[in-house]
């Protein structure tokens, strides 16, 4: 019941929160004298021949895997309370690298993907781990460190690309890497999709949508079923309360790191092995950020952030339609900005309901005992200032926190339940 | 045991009928509350009885929905703290509220500071501050440090604070609970400045013996409502006792001793120093061993590094110094995951800091601390069908009154939290316990409770190092007792003769050296 | 209208394989046939859309002109902010039967080829990129010779200073920013070979938050300024408002980019240091596009060079303030346009 409830509520944050996102664009579209039920029509008109709307779905998808994968890389590290803004960066050097190596060698096909792949991934986790590396030891803040490194790692990709990776003859208006030989293209999904009885889009459907998924569940497991997930969890949510129950916080931190950089060294793999063969100049930038509004959305759980990135993705695909009917393409910014600061702003408010019931819920139980009232004598909302302590924001990014535990133990009395 | 009511002068506060229902639950039914001026009023119960709820009413935090609030005879409503303050009505809570690095007196003026030209008129401050702390004995310094403060000044930094605000009627939430004895005597003895200058308390406690010795007259609640008014000279600590909980009590029953010879717990010369460069040390030279079956107690006030004495231990501070052995392996090494797995069991001296998820539903509380042992975990892999099942185990075992495994810790009461940290590091079967403050905050029953699991685990054998505050819990649980003062264990005392006054004052270093009959 | 449609893009599409003798004429009496149809143009601009007071308002410009002569309707289209959506764009306008689609931008020139394949009865043109390697008969590259009017302007830089030192500021350093530079540089030191000039770019090469990024717009320039430099030419889009503030703060001047910043940028003081600007005319370019194509006298598969000797680029001579040294200008702008100097593309 409790759990069902509770569910129940940890949906309906973000649902109410879109609606009323929504509704605010749909006042901004009215106040630039646009109708707003024309823009939801546009928004959702796919197009009219077959082909059409399985292309405008394949346009959402590709979109998509890279915006889910850079949420679920946000999210890893969210999860412990670990604000990893250097996502950005992440990718853009672990897919620069990924395309120089990839372009470097010719293997049978699986094993070039695997390569390029893995090169992604640990490139991804080493720019991360010098953020971890730099915290744990020299007690840097992550959200500093990982800043700095983004305007390093977007240098150094540029560097490469324009120095040693370069493959485009001088001159060409845009610089990029030798293209990566056939045998490390993703296959792409069209099969799939024509299969099931659609018609056959223009555009190819990204392989490494199979590849997201998959790591999404490994992610999903990985958090709610595992000892290391629960660790993390429990630094997340307490990291007092995990280093005494026997969790190695600065180890925490660099796993918990290494794991986010590998995700966010994947966010470009889609692009990469679908579609561009090549890193370049004009390589998607962004995403990285992006992935932290994701994330935001999706409340850090894998299927929020599935929903998230589809949203997001549709969002953008409804711009090129909305301009056709002359409503300005901003007017899909707002709502992705007001979305977000609406689930934001829901899920806080969420929270203290779920808590505030979870208190008082505690007078149901059992009408025998002395423990019939509010409960909450001992509750952290017991005293005047409101729970901002190292307990809360789990799902919501304040989690800049001192995650060795020691949030400066001045009184253990002043301490105790606040 | 009715008190007979002067009619003739308003009561300074009355409550009528006092109903507050929260979703699904009545919190307070039918309060009924007659507190004269000039009187200090004791208001008893178990936690989670109502108190809380009735103190916020009468606070302004929140709106009864039935009855009616008296002050000085005419009814009165709050909409907000603001404005129970304005009508004279002060709390100081249980938590202190104090910026460290402020002074007293920027403390006392902070939300309503006077000003002169848009500045801090610190003289007027000054001025104000010092009268207060002269009527009432209060003995502040506006110029000191709050952080150079010790507990029982801050308190009343606290109380100045109140009466600064120009309250007639304080309530104070729990004020002992911080205090050690000597220092609850001082608060009385304030106490009984206010009541000369002819303010009205309202003291809120479950310690009954000292609501006996401070209290002019003391109103019962149990379950939401009030069962009665009893005058503290007529009525005995039991009486009370079985009117707040309804029922007769348990009585801390004297016990052999099960203390064996081998040693569980060894610390030879541990020293601690601070955590910043160079820091003095804040366990000194701390020798002591807990051998199997004995509970060792170590008192002393707070602050006097008992908590750096169980972080050690637990393997979160780094020894500068000295041997630590569980059993006979040298521990001092080892990770705080490989300590538990060893055998050390741990209730934390903050379970909200150090001892639960809030956040996070009971069972996943159950495996925290345990990530790596079973039933809880198998391999790689949170086992939750095992854990909720071993949760609904403990929460039978241990008197863990919740909904189920599923419900958020945060929504039980301090006593049933407490109950499950407690089964579930009993749970484990640890050779040593280390249980800081493990009845702090929690209701007489489930303190009750709580020592009983502690005897019983004694009486298997297991080892208990036992920090406490509460003076009573220490000489009826210890074997050994220990105080511990700036860091050093200055004395060694036997439980049995020893009485809570001549600890206090081997706790504040006014009685120097063991008793004659130390059991060291 | 569709089968119209139909018949005028084949008609261009065959008109693009015959010789130029017939195909004029093909195309002019296909236009003829086509007057009761609506020219229907798609622009889809580069990241930051209409209303950035250059390169992408310029291209508006010109439709808007040629539209006023001719008749018909504009599609425009802004692509995302990280601009994953330009294939998109141009697929949609092609789809929805715009002809022709325009891809204002270097950056379309990496897909457009692809889409131009894909819809052969569609006429293309992106600005700033070469095709002509591409072999899309309907696609058609409108490029501009940056380098001969940065050359120009860093001639007015060298001729106007008088500390001898003068300084370049670059957006993002691409090849395309890259033909500004050498022109420039070349510019200068065919006037004072011994001139000093400091270059620097605010954002490197897949980072373009250098072309909107006015703060460090200003304090790249205000370096140059520090050092001793009293010009500074930016390519910088956005940022170069930073440049001209680094400018008003240390007495010093500018040159400006693109359009006619003189005219455009709005405040007096800015006004003031404004000594010229490097007009890179995507109006005219793209005017002349669509009415060769209306005229149907698209060639196709190649790329259109707009240089000095079509006024594709200049100086511009608002505010006066190099009259004074406009015979030298135009000197060096004829021995350009004659070839007898070589104006190098990258530095």
């Amino acid at each position: 019941m409790t759990g069902l409830r509770r569910l129940g509520l940890s949906l309906m944050a973000p649902a109410i929160a879109v609606v009323v996102a929504l509704a605010l664009s749909a006042a901004v579209i009215a106040l630039i004298g646009q109708n707003p039920a024309t823009a939801v029509r546009v928004m959702f008109d796919f197009g009219d021949s077959p082909a059409q709307q399985t292309q405008a779905i394949v346009v959402v998808l590709n979109r998509a895997v890279p915006l889910f994968l850079a949420g679920l890389a946000v999210s890893v590290a969210f999860r412990m309370g670990l604000f990893n803004i250097g996502v950005e960066g992440q990718y853009r050097i672990a897919t620069v690298l990924a395309a120089g190596a990839g372009a470097a060698v010719a293997l049978p096909g699986p094993l070039h993907l695997l390569l390029i792949v893995v090169v992604a991934m640990v490139v991804g986790a080493f720019w991360a781990g010098i953020v971890a590396v730099l915290k744990v030891t020299r007690g840097v803040s992550e959200v500093i460190s990982s800043i700095m490194l983004n305007f390093i790692a977007l240098g150094l990709a540029s560097y490469l690309l324009t120095g040693p990776l370069r493959g485009s003859p001088e001159g060409a208006s845009i610089i990029t890497t030798s293209p990566i030989p056939e045998s490390g293209w993703f296959p792409g999904l069209n099969g799939v999709l024509t299969g099931l009885g659609l018609a056959e889009p223009r555009s190819e459907l990204y392989g490494f949508l199979v590849v997201a998924v998959v790591v999404g569940i490994a992610v999903a497991v990985l958090v709610k079923r595992t000892r290391f997930g629960f660790d993390l969890r429990a630094t997340g949510m307490s990291p007092s309360a995990a280093t005494a129950s026997g969790v190695d916080a600065r180890r925490m931190v660099l796993k918990a790191m290494l794991i986010s950089g590998a995700i966010a060294g994947l966010i470009g793999m889609p692009d990469l092995l679908g579609e561009a063969r090549s890193y370049n100049t004009e390589f998607t930038a962004g995403l990285g950020f992006l992935g932290i509004a994701v994330a935001l959305l999706g409340r850090n759980s894998p299927l929020g952030i599935a929903f998230g990135a589809l949203l997001f993705a549709f969002l953008d695909r409804a711009a090129i339609p909305l301009q056709f009917a002359d409503i300005p393409a901003s007017v899909v910014t707002i709502i992705q900005g007001t979305i977000v600061l609406a689930v934001v702003i829901a899920n806080e408010i969420a929270r203290r309901v779920t808590r505030q019931q979870a208190e008082r819920g505690s007078a149901v139980a059992p009408p025998t005992t002395g423990d019939g009232s509010t409960g909450g004598e001992q509750g952290p909302g017991d005293g005047p200032p409101p729970d901002v302590g190292p307990t809360t924001g789990t799902g919501t990014g304040v989690g800049v926190r001192n995650a060795n535990g020691e949030p400066g133990r001045t009184d253990s009395r002043q301490g105790a339940g606040a | 045991m009715e008190i007979p009511l002067n009619e003739s002068a308003p009561l300074a506060v009355e409550l009528r009928g006092i109903t507050k229902r929260f979703p699904g639950v009545v919190a307070n039914k039918d309060i009924e509350l007659r507190v004269r001026r000039g009187e200090v009023h004791a208001i008893v119960g178990e936690n989670g009885a109502g108190k809380s709820t009735l103190m916020k009413t009468l606070y302004g935090m929140h709106r009864p929905d039935e009855g009616q609030i008296l002050l000085d005879g005419k009814p009165a409503t709050f909409r907000s703290p603001a404005d129970a303050i304005a009508a004279g009505i002060g709390m100081v809570h249980q938590h202190f509220m104090l910026a460290d690095n402020f002074t007293v007196l920027e403390n006392v003026v902070l939300g309503s500071e006077p000003t002169k030209g848009g500045r801090l008129d610190r003289g007027a401050a000054r001025s104000r501050i010092q009268e207060i702390s002269d009527n009432y004995a209060l003995g502040l310094d506006p110029d000191s440090l709050v952080e150079d403060l010790g507990v029982g000044d801050r308190q009343r930094v606290e109380i100045a604070k109140v009466l600064y605000r120009g309250a007639t009627t304080l309530i104070l939430d729990e004020p002992t609970a911080v205090l050690v004895p000597q220092e609850v005597d001082e608060l009385f003895g304030n106490l009984a400045e206010l009541k000369r200058e002819g303010l009205t308390v309202i003291f809120i406690s479950h310690k009954l013996d000292e609501v006996r010795k401070v209290a002019d007259s003391i109103t019962v609640i149990r379950r939401g409502t009030t069962v009665g008014t009893a005058d503290p000279r007529t009525t005995s600590a039991k009486e009370l006792a079985e009117m707040m909980v309804g029922a007769e009590l348990p009585v801390a029953a004297t016990r052999e001793s099960t203390v064996r010879e081998a040693p569980v717990l060894r610390m030879r010369g541990v020293t601690v120093t601070a955590a910043v460069a160079g820091g003095r040390s804040v366990v000194d030279d701390v020798t002591l061993t807990v051998r199997e079956g004995e509970v060792v107690g170590i008192a002393g006030v707070e602050g006097n590094g008992q908590a750096e004495l169980v972080d050690a231990i637990m393997g979160l501070r780094p020894l500068a110094a000295g041997e630590l052995r569980l059993g006979d392996e040298d521990i001092a090494q080892w990770s705080t995951r490989r300590r538990r797995e060893g055998g050390i069991g741990f209730v934390p001296e903050d379970r909200h800091r150090q001892g639960m998820l809030l956040d996070a539903p009971l069972w996943e509380n159950r495996i925290l601390g345990h990530q790596t042992r079973p039933p809880a975990v198998k391999g790689f892999f949170i086992d939750r069908r095992a854990a909720r099942a071993d949760t609904a185990r403990i929460m039978r075992e241990y008197d863990v009154r919740a909904p189920g495994p599923d419900t958020a810790a945060v929504a039980l009461s301090g006593g049933n939290q407490q109950k499950l940290i407690v089964g579930r590091e009993m749970s484990a079967h640890p050779r040593l316990l280390v249980a800081a403050h493990p009845t702090r905050g929690v209701d007489v029953g489930a303190q009750a409770g709580i020592w009983e699991l502690l005897k019983d685990a004694r009486a298997e054998g297991m080892g208990i190092l036992l920090v406490s505050a509460d003076l009573d819990e220490l000489i009826s649980l210890s074997d050994t007792l220990h105080v511990m003062l700036r860091g050093a264990l200055v004395a060694t005392l036997d439980p049995r003769r020893v009485t809570p006054e001549e600890l206090g004052g081997h706790m504040t270093g006014a009685v120097r050296g063991d008793d004659s009959a130390g059991a060291a | 209208m569709k089968a119209a449609a139909l018949l005028l893009a084949g008609s261009m599409a065959l008109a693009a394989c015959a010789s130029d003798e017939t195909d004029a004429d093909a195309g002019a009496g296909d236009g003829g046939s086509a007057a009761g149809e609506e020219l229907m143009v798609g622009l889809a601009y580069d990241t930051g859309g209409r209303g950035d007071k250059s390169f992408n308002d310029s291209a508006y410009a010109g439709v808007e002109a040629a539209i006023e002569e001719m008749g018909g309707e504009v599609q425009e289209l802004s692509p995302n902010d990280d601009g994953s959506d330009r294939a998109e764009l141009l697929t949609q306008l092609a789809e929805q039967g715009y002809d022709p689609v325009i891809g204002v931008g270097f950056a379309y020139g990496e897909i457009i080829g692809d889409i131009a394949a894909e819809y052969p009865e569609t006429t293309f043109a992106v600005v700033d990129s070469s095709v002509a390697e591409m072999g899309a008969e309907n696609l058609t590259g409108l490029l501009f010779a940056e380098e001969e009017g940065s050359f120009l302007a860093g001639a007015a830089a060298a001729l106007k200073s008088e500390t001898d030192h003068i300084g370049f500021v670059g957006g993002v350093e691409n090849p395309l920013i890259q033909k500004f530079e050498a022109g420039y540089v070349a510019g200068a030191r065919a006037v004072n070979p011994d001139i000093t000039i400091d270059t620097q770019y605010i954002s490197p090469a897949g980072d373009f938050s250098g072309f909107g990024d006015p703060a460090r717009g200003q304090i790249v320039a205000q370096g140059m300024f520090d050092a001793g430099a009293d010009i500074v030419y930016h390519a910088a889009g956005g940022s170069g408002q930073g440049v001209f503030e680094a400018a008003a703060d240390s007495g010093g001047r500018a040159i400006g980019v693109d359009s006619d910043q003189y005219e455009t940028v709005g405040d007096p003081a800015l006004q003031a240091v404004i000594m010229t600007s490097m007009l890179k005319r995507v109006d005219n370019a793209v005017e002349s596009f669509i009415t060769d194509y209306s005229e149907g006298a698209v060639e196709g598969g190649q790329d259109i060079i707009n240089d000095l000797s079509t006024d594709g680029v200049g100086l511009s001579t608002s505010g006066g303030q190099i009259d004074d040294i406009q015979t030298q200008i135009d000197e060096y702008r004829q021995q350009i346009i004659d070839g007898e100097i070589e104006v190098p593309t990258v530095p």
